[in-house]
């Protein structure tokens, strides 16, 4: 267990972007092992909102793999076969990374199985959570879902204030709903953002906005319409993990403990 | 014509887990009634899982039935009218998995209630493990490690335990629910199915001669399993006289 601490609530929410998307912003994935806190983290995948597709899961293994980290992963469809104590787990990592896919579904799931409340338990004790897409929008108090095949606003957990849309320059289509949606007054005001950028909040305060690529960029969005947020531009470190003795032993020791298969 | 209301829940089998033996799934098939039925295949309870879905579509081709799916996971590009094309099927037929996250997912999207009004208007549901649990009123899931009671969608007033025979500490958590006051119900082997009409069991089906289901209900202070009557849905092994003599 990490040493007695007392942390700032922090959630990364990012509009897309992150090992799922290729190996396109290698720097988000990197900001979240920062975040986290500790030299070696240990993260949990959450691939809930996707179905825990096989691919998601194996995509997480092949990039937080490969950096100094211990992650793991919970598919709440196969606990069945792979009972794992949630609240324990969950609550022993030092973050927590929620995968994309249909939002409507990962909160309805997530209910059913009490995932809700240990997350915002997690939360509190300064676990650090981290989402794109669906795993964004779920910590505000909405997001604009194509869970039901178009864009539309659903409630989130509410952890975070406001409300939230991703992929704000990849998916035009949800740009109009937002923005109508906070003018009409029906979601409250909130946070627009592209594929690469990223929200960094400290409690329930918006710290920075931060991107991996070139040109993405994150907005607020009121009644009165959108406005661009300043942002810092991550630098990349390339491949720095794989320069470093250790890292290179500790993925020796992962691979021999599992045989050559990375679960 | 009115259609009855129909269910069969698989205890275990069908395509999902009997390779090669489409005794259950053709029974199925032929409750509809129609020559070549529409069939919809509801993978919720595996997150739609892309080989569930291709296993399915491989058990069930086209040209003995017209075959669909829904997945709630990936609705873009599916079909926009949901309520509309579980309603025009003959046969639902819904996968096994989480039977939690099934639930919770179906009543996200409002399917509980579509599958209610398909089921009133004759379209005949079917599913195996958690897609057996869901009819019913509560179902054993013993998704958590530790088997438990879960609330289904109560088509059918009882109980239900699926994977009856295989797994024995199951049957004992079953009867240990229903003697703390669950409602009495089902335990259902693998390949052995139970047939509804309405919210009467009218038989017991097998794909396999030694699958069995049994009652169990509550009589004073214990609890009794009685096993019922089945039917075989393959021919019996007929000894051929030559070999015989």
């Amino acid at each position: 267990m990490p040493p007695e601490r007392r942390r700032t609530p922090t959630i990364l929410a990012m509009g897309g972007g992150g090992f799922t998307a290729g190996s396109d912003d290698p720097a988000l994935d990197d900001l979240v092992l920062e975040l986290a806190g500790t030299p070696r983290p240990r993260v949990c995948l959450l691939p809930t909102a996707g179905g825990d597709s096989e691919h998601q899961i194996r995509r997480y293994y092949e990039t937080f793999g490969d950096r100094l980290c211990e992650p793991t992963h919970i598919s709440l469809f196969r606990l069945g076969r792979k009972p794992v104590p949630l609240r324990e787990h969950l609550l022993s990592q030092d973050a927590i990374y929620v995968g994309g896919g249909s939002m409507v579904n990962l909160l309805a799931i997530w209910k059913a199985q009490g995932l809700d409340g240990i997350l915002r338990e997690a939360w509190e004790a300064g676990i650090l959570l981290a989402g794109l897409s669906a795993g964004s929008m779920c910590w505000f108090h909405y997001g604009i879902t194509t869970s039901s095949g178009h864009p539309e606003p659903a409630p989130g957990l509410g952890f975070l204030p406001g409300s939230n849309s991703v992929h704000h320059d990849s998916e035009p289509a949800r740009r109009p709903v937002y923005l109508e949606a906070v003018a009409s007054g029906a979601i409250p005001a909130g946070y627009a953002v592209d594929d690469g950028a990223a929200l960094v909040f400290r409690g329930g305060s918006l710290e920075e906005v931060v991107t991996a690529r070139r040109g993405a960029r994150a907005f607020t969005v009121t009644a009165d319409g959108e406005r661009t947020l300043e942002c810092r531009a991550l630098t990349k470190r390339v491949n720095a993990a794989a320069t470093i003795p250790a890292v290179a032993e500790l993925r020796r020791l992962r691979v021999a403990r599992s045989g050559g298969v990375r679960d | 014509m009115t259609r009855p209301r129909q269910i069969l829940a698989l205890g275990g089998g069908g395509f999902s887990m009997e390779a090669g033996n489409a005794l259950l799934d053709d029974h199925a098939l032929a409750l509809t009634g129609v020559e070549c039925p529409k069939v919809c295949f509801l993978p919720t309870a595996s997150g739609d899982a892309d080989h569930y879905i291709v296993r399915f579509y491989r058990a069930f081709a086209a040209g003995r039935c017209r075959p669909s799916h829904v997945s709630l996971f990936r609705r873009d590009g599916g079909a926009t009218d949901l309520a509309g094309h579980l309603c025009e099927q003959d046969l639902v037929y819904v996968g096994g998995g989480s039977v939690i996250s099934l639930l919770g997912t179906w009543g996200a999207h409002g399917v509980d209630l579509m599958l209610r009004a398909a089921w009133e208007a004759g379209v005949v549901m079917t599913g195996l493990s958690a897609g057996s649990l869901c009819w019913f009123d509560h179902g054993m899931t013993a998704f958590h490690g530790e088997s438990k009671p879960v609330r289904g969608m109560g088509f059918l007033p009882f109980s239900n335990a699926v994977h009856y025979e295989d797994k024995p500490d199951r049957r004992a958590a079953y009867v240990a629910a229903i003697a703390d006051g669950l409602p009495p119900g089902y335990g259902t082997g693998d390949g052995a199915a139970l047939h509804f009409v309405g919210t009467e069991l009218v038989e017991v089906v097998t794909s396999r001669e030694r699958a069995r289901a049994y009652h169990v209900t509550p009589e004073g202070a214990e609890v009794t399993e009685n096993e019922l009557a089945t039917r075989f849905l393959g021919a019996p092994l007929a000894v051929e006289p030559a070999l015989a003599a």
